[in-house]
């Protein structure tokens, strides 16, 4: 089977922190692959290092087999990416951001209008056209990233958080989307820490604490039977405490 | 009630911002930054100190002026002054917003400039010259300390609304530069308005600025006047009060505001990558007020720096105005990917793009003040008569233009200053993240070099006349081009570093290894060599540079603060020479304590420091 993405001893150290220690995962083409892990467990970091954002201190990552540090342009035309957090071109209103990127990406005017206006539709951006994205709302930069990611057609969508601050509408849309882009022939790797909707979106998960893959296979495998939050909670090894204590909160 | 409750919230703010400052301590960036100004610092405040024993009041008072002035304008210019407590971080508390108004002004107490300016102020005490003065001396210099600072807050906050609309953006950069421009050329004007006693006018003026009230209460006071004492003391009681309500009244308004963009009047309409790429950057100059508002102040600085000689008659420096613009906007304009922040991403994940992004941004900056510079330089070269000037402004514009426009993009890429991310700026549009610092020494080095881009072109037209034109057009598309070259190679090869510095700033880590050999030093080297980088370009520059030039264009009315121009005949080449030997020593001192201690580093190479 080929594969999307494969991230080969992957290590990144901040400080005295190993943030990411060697590790290691497939995702095989056209699957749903779900990333779960608790708050810092080196998500972000590993994907960021995945897709060409940050550089490793170890390890490397291969996009359909080209590897990310040593042919970066090949690999990043392959690669759609929605980042988690990171600043847009501010000044430019969101249809300006898709054509500016568009064009850079060497697609012709007319194709990038076209992507640009459709995809604007289908997110519902396309009545802020007077609208700088500075003045964006959360699940507006997140829709527009979205969007940012798939202008381009990529083989591989890589999704941090792609859910976060969405609405609900906008969450059935973007579901749709991507289920779309799966039955299309795409693949998407994506990170959340809502088990709920990986459960329901991926066929694939791999739960990352401490910077190392605790488990990794299908949904079915990892879940052992039980649902997929308690194989969750018992992997991580976390207690679920809130119950004893804080009297002083009762009225 | 209020009363405790202010004080409680005072204290807390207090707390907080001295463990703040203590955590500042443990960055070496910072802490250089803080030892290197509050050295200079105390050494101004030794001097006022002095100046307040020979017992000159007149010129205490200008100098108390010129104290307040440096409060006032300097927030303006480092990023909207010190805001380790940003009011954004209470707004969900319950407080009266006087409450905590108050309480930040004391937390702003709290600090190195406070401490500097206070025993500035004791200059107060030391001018009282007896029991009675010195005890109205302590009362009004407290007054006078907290007048400075309120001063200072309110102006940033003032600041800060204009810079939300176009006007006010406008209208603050003009203001700014006239400033700016009046403390290096003022002299001129107040020349041309008091023609006869200068000091006295200025004194005078500075007393009656709040600046001076301190001042007049205590002299007040040795007279035994004690009317006067009571109203300059109350006048300081009443401005500070009036100020704390204007300003408590400004912050209510700035963490209440909302922050968008402006309506958007032109959509992009680029058909190329390279020409989106261009389409961007230009947006962010017409649609950013704070890029508009840098482009206004660097013009306008030129423009003033060089017509207020007009006040008495000099035109030698009109044909000047251009090339100063250029250089002020080359160091105004240097952190360009730092101030886009983590947005680089969408260029990193863009196969190819970051020659079209560096080339787009300097064909910006180029379109912004190219046309506006030559038309000035033309316009006031004509006026100014001096025929001799043309050859001379018409080879360093174009070297200067191309010089700035390939040394910004080239700055902003290796010496790139991490900012907020615009979309998480607080309600102080000066204040884009905590590197006032770092951004402050860039743009004294950029304005070096930017000026240093013109000497080959300048140097050949003073000695053949028109070749220097070809040679500086030259110089200018060289300069452009390999800078821009270096750039664009920089960004693909160290593309996500650069992205990493933007996002997570400086890590300890990083700087304990950027800084390991460094910290190696004596604490009295490291001082030494940052005060030699930091202070190198006075002596190389002002004092040698500038009069050389003003010798070899045969210009000798100005003298101004030039040293050299106040000797007679060959002294002046003996100070320039010997100016210039110090600038460049203090420059090599500092450099090469710097890169020694980066070799030894335990782990290596200058290039990883260099990174």
């Amino acid at each position: 089977m080929e594969e999307a993405l494969e991230l080969v001893g992957l290590t990144k150290v901040f400080g005295e922190q190993r943030a990411v220690d060697d590790l290691s995962l497939t995702v095989p083409a056209r699957s749903f692959f779900g990333v779960l892990g608790p708050n810092g467990a080196g998500k972000t970091t590993s994907l960021s290092m995945a897709v060409g954002l940050l550089r490793p201190d170890g390890g490397t990552a291969r996009i359909f087999g080209v590897d990310v540090w040593r042919d970066p342009t090949r690999a990043k035309a392959l690669v759609g990416v929605l980042p988690d957090g990171l600043g847009m071109p501010e000044r430019l209103t969101g249809r300006e951001v898709l054509t500016y990127l568009g064009l850079l990406r060497g697609l012709p005017e007319d194709e990038v209008a076209r992507r640009a206006a459709e995809l604007l539709e289908v997110l519902e951006l396309d009545h802020e056209d007077d609208k700088q994205v500075i003045g964006y709302s959360t699940g507006m930069r997140k829709k527009l990233g979205l969007a940012v990611a798939l202008l381009h057609a990529p083989r591989l969508l890589v999704l941090d958080e792609p859910f976060e601050a969405v609405d609900p509408v906008s969450a059935a849309t973007i579901r749709t989307i991507l289920h779309r882009f799966i039955a299309g022939g795409g693949s998407v790797v994506m990170s959340s820490h809502v088990m709920a909707l990986v459960e329901q979106l991926c066929d694939r998960v791999a739960v990352v604490a401490d910077g190392k893959v605790v488990a990794a296979g299908t949904v079915a495998e990892v879940q052992a039977g039980g649902s997929l939050e308690d194989a969750f909670v018992s992997l991580v090894g976390a207690s679920t405490r809130g119950a004893e204590g804080l009297t002083w909160l009762s009225h | 009630m209020a009363l405790a409750l202010t004080y409680a919230t005072s204290r807390t703010l207090v707390r907080m911002r001295l463990a703040a400052f203590r955590h500042g301590l443990d960055d070496q960036f910072r802490r250089s930054w803080i030892v290197t100004g509050g050295f200079v610092g105390l050494a101004l405040a030794g001097g006022t100190l002095w100046l307040a024993g020979r017992g000159d009041h007149d010129v205490l008072a200008v100098v108390l002026a010129v104290w307040m002035l440096g409060w006032v304008v300097g927030p303006l210019f480092a990023g909207g002054g010190d805001e380790t407590l940003k009011p954004e971080y209470f707004t969900m508390l319950p407080l009266p917003p006087r409450t905590l108004s108050a309480g930040l002004l004391v937390a702003a107490l709290a600090g190195v400039a406070p401490v500097i300016s206070l025993i500035a102020l004791l200059s107060l005490v030391v001018v009282s010259g007896g029991v009675a003065a010195a005890l109205v001396a302590v009362p009004a210099l407290l007054l006078q300390l907290l007048c400075f600072l309120l001063a200072s807050r309110l102006a940033v906050a003032v600041y800060g609304v204009l810079l939300q609309v176009r006007a006010g953006a406008v209208i603050a950069a003009l203001v700014n530069a006239f400033i700016l421009a009046f403390t290096a050329q003022g002299w001129a004007l107040i020349v041309a308005f008091v023609s006869t006693d200068v000091q006295g006018a200025f004194a005078t003026g500075a007393r009656i600025a709040p600046s001076g009230w301190g001042l007049v209460a205590v002299e007040a006071a040795g007279r035994g006047e004690w009317l006067e004492v009571l109203a300059a003391l109350a006048g300081l009681v009443v401005l500070a009060v009036v100020m704390l309500l204007a300003w408590s009244a400004l912050l209510v308004r700035r963490t209440t505001g909302s922050r968008t963009g402006g309506t958007v009047r032109r959509q992009l309409s680029a058909r190329t990558g390279a020409g989106a790429a261009g389409a961007k950057e230009l947006r962010s100059w017409t649609r950013d007020l704070l890029y508009g508002h840098r482009a206004v102040f660097a013009v306008a600085y030129g423009l003033f720096f060089c017509m207020m000689p007009l006040a008495i008659g000099m035109k030698s420096m009109l044909p000047w105005a251009g090339p100063a613009a250029v250089v002020m906007a080359g160091s105004m304009t240097a952190n360009l990917y730092g101030a886009d922040g983590t947005a680089f991403w969408t260029t990193l994940m863009t196969p190819g793009s970051s020659r079209a992004d560096v080339r787009a941004r300097q064909r910006a900056f180029l379109l912004v003040f190219g046309p506006s510079t030559l038309l000035i330089t033309l316009l006031l070269t004509w006026w100014s008569g001096d025929t001799r000037a043309w050859p001379l402004v018409l080879s360093a514009l174009p070297a200067l233009l191309g010089g700035a426009a390939g040394l910004v993009v080239a700055c902003s890429v290796y010496a790139a200053v991490p900012t907020t991310d615009a979309h998480k700026r607080s309600g102080n549009p000066l204040n884009s993240g905590e590197n006032e610092g770092e951004t402050m020494g860039i743009v004294y080095v950029m304005l070096v070099l930017v000026a240093a881009t013109c000497a080959p072109a300048l140097i050949l037209a003073l000695y053949t006349g028109w070749w220097g034109v070809p040679v500086g057009v030259l110089s200018g598309v060289l300069a452009w081009w390999y800078f821009g070259r270096v750039a664009a190679r920089r960004l693909d090869a160290r593309g996500p570093e650069l992205l990493t510095l933007l996002r997570h700033g400086r890590s300890p880590a990083e700087q304990a290894k950027k800084t390991a050999g460094f910290d190696a030093l004596p604490k009295w080297r490291r001082t030494l060599a940052g005060f030699c980088l930091g202070f190198g370009a006075i002596p190389l520059f002002p004092q040698a540079v500038v009069p050389a030039i003003f010798k070899l264009t045969g210009n000798h009315d100005t003298k101004s603060w030039f040293l050299a121009l106040y000797q007679d005949g060959p002294w002046q080449w003996i100070v320039i020479v010997l100016m210039a030997v110090l600038g460049l020593s203090m420059y090599a001192y500092g450099g090469l304590t710097y890169y020694y201690a980066k070799k030894n580093a335990p782990d290596g190479s200058v290039a990883v420091a260099a990174g």
